[in-house]
């Protein structure tokens, strides 16, 4: 993990510098501190035929030890997940060290739960978040013919292929976690996301702490025990974009000292917690930036009817804007918080040139706090094991 | 030629057989008799225990360090539902069974949705659906014709 100092240096230098040309509309505290990434959904950060809901930040990364690096935007930032991932496409003058699997090189599925996947190789590179020293790190390369897709590519499951299709260069995932798998995936063969390939056969295998792909913000010198998400509200009926800042570190900086939030302890094993919402307990509860919705069982809500077809196909779409509440708690039950929230016609939401709603929801089985509950919030991700002013992680605070 | 053909002959139906046999061993599946859901503890190298026993259904559990697999069997020994949470999403070809078929092609079909974390596949015959995030992937599947009068689909979670 340690870098040579003077290739270090020329890293920092490089940035620097690129920083002062740069800028964000919006965000002009951003070059003022080295911890800050500038967040836009679906604003100039995104690719311009982006999703509605969707954040996107710029993530720099490079060759190992080297100063040749390449900034790469339209990066999904996902408190869902763990580590980086980059389309092999998007790549190019950068070069990677690929790890190891016994005789072969290590590769990953990771499975989403909308019948996509991502599968590539695991490799090691330098990545800089915002004005941060480079951290060396495992990403994934999502590159769909790689080995023996197959094992990956299960009854169902589709792979991403391109950014276009997928919606995304690369995914930051900044979630609860310092690994994407963790313990399980070091003892235990068949977890079904670590795979040693050699040329196209690819057989189930362990992968250490150390190999796995890391969520790269636990890596920082400093600022690594989570991250801040800060969003503007938008009024109902949305915005075209809206622009907020990713902070590094909690309570480590300035402006990162947690205040008037309540913590939220969430599972060591699934990053979970609990919501209650019409007097339903969904102990599966998870806050998502990447989700682009609030997706949850609107159980006897009669209003809460979906939209049959259309672009808002299977979105909430009532026929005026229901004002509802659950109440969130840590994931042994305490603390708990209410969390007041609106659904809106999703119908008539897509319909208007908007891109950012507050008010959009949709159907699932337990409770997704997506990115609406992100805007007009800041919240704190606390990674595992790592300690704040506000407890040990993993733990949600808001 | 009959004389010599019929021990070859039979040789390849007793071939076919074990290959038939051996997959039907190691698959159990939605739509199938729960003896199979033996089979697929040892196919996982799992652990296997009955969690649930009403006189509507039974639920067997099958866990891995990976995953979790819940079978629900109806009184007629047929399982009608499968539930699972885990690090990733089983294998669906050995669960479905005769159903893989056509969940594959409308699984196919199904427009993708970017920034959904929810799946619902529908065929004439099976319903499979997917939720959850890194670390916790959940879903089920169930043949709504094989689900026993009085079971609510909520109880397949």
């Amino acid at each position: 993990m340690k870098l040579n100092k003077l290739p270090f240096f020329i890293l920092i230098s490089l940035l620097v510098i690129s920083c002062s040309g740069g800028g964000t509309t919006g965000a002009s505290t951003v070059s003022s501190m080295n911890n800050v990434l500038p967040i836009t959904v679906n604003g100039s950060l995104c690719s311009s035929n982006s999703y509605p809901n969707k954040p996107c930040v710029s993530v720099t990364v490079c060759s190992p030890g080297t100063s040749t690096c390449q900034t790469i935007n339209d990066i999904l930032l996902d408190t869902g997940a763990s580590g980086l991932r980059i389309f092999k496409s998007v790549l190019t003058g950068v070069s990677f060290t690929q790890i190891p699997s016994g005789s072969g090189s290590l590769a990953e599925c990771v499975q989403y739960a909308d019948n996509s996947a991502d599968w590539g190789p695991v490799q090691t590179a330098d990545v800089i978040l915002g004005g941060e020293p480079a951290v060396r790190v495992p990403i994934q390369i999502i590159y769909s013919t790689f080995g023996d897709p197959s094992v990956c590519a299960t009854t169902g499951i589709t792979l991403d292929t391109t950014p276009e299709e997928a919606g995304f260069n690369g995914i930051l995932g900044v979630g609860l976690f310092a690994e994407d798998c963790g313990s399980t995936c070091t003892s235990f063969a068949g977890n079904g996301t670590y795979y040693a390939c050699s040329g196209s056969t690819c057989t189930e295998t362990t992968a250490s702490i150390t190999d796995q792909v890391q969520n790269p913000v636990s890596l920082l010198p400093t600022d690594n025990n989570g991250v801040i998400l800060q969003l503007p509200s938008v009024p109902f009926g949305g915005a075209v974009s809206v622009n907020g800042t990713l902070v590094l570190g909690i309570g480590t900086q300035s402006n990162n000292t947690p205040s008037g939030v309540t913590m939220y302890p969430a599972s060591p094993s699934t990053g979970d917690f609990t919501t209650i919402f019409n007097s339903k307990t969904y102990s599966d509860s998870f806050i998502d930036s990447a989700s682009n919705g609030l997706f949850f069982n609107a159980g006897s809500i009669s209003a809460l009817t979906t939209c049959a077809s259309g672009t808002a196909a299977d979105w909430f779409c009532p026929s005026s804007t229901q004002s509802l509440s659950a109440t969130t708690e840590g994931y042994a039950d305490s603390p708990s918080g209410v969390v007041s929230f609106q659904i809106g016609n999703a119908s008539t939401l897509f319909s208007s040139s908007n891109n950012v709603f507050i008010e959009l929801g949709a159907p699932d089985k337990s409770f997704d706090w997506g990115l609406p509950f992100f805007l007009g919030r800041s919240v704190y991700v606390g990674i595992e094991n790592k300690t704040s002013s506000l407890g040990t992680g993993p733990y949600w605070a808001y | 030629m009959k004389t010599r053909l019929f021990p070859i002959t039979l040789l390849l139906l007793g071939l076919v057989l074990a290959i038939f046999l051996s997959a039907g061993l190691v698959q159990a599946a939605l739509g199938e008799s729960a003896e199979s859901v033996e089979s697929d503890q040892k196919a996982l190298s799992a652990v296997r225990r009955t969690i649930k026993t009403s006189t509507v259904y039974t639920v067997h559990e099958i866990r891995t360090e990976a995953m979790t697999i819940r079978e629900y069997v109806a009184p007629s020994g047929v399982v009608f539902g499968i539930a699972w949470n885990g690090l990733t999403h089983p294998d669906l070809t050995p669960l479905l069974g005769s159903y893989n078929s056509e969940y594959k092609k409308a699984a196919r079909k199904t427009k993708r949705q970017p920034g959904r974390r929810h799946v619902q596949v529908k065929t004439d015959g099976v319903v499979v659906e997917k939720w959850g995030h890194m670390r916790n992937l959940q879903g089920r599947a169930y043949a709504p014709d094989l689900i026993p009068q009085g079971v609510s689909i909520d109880e397949i979670k």
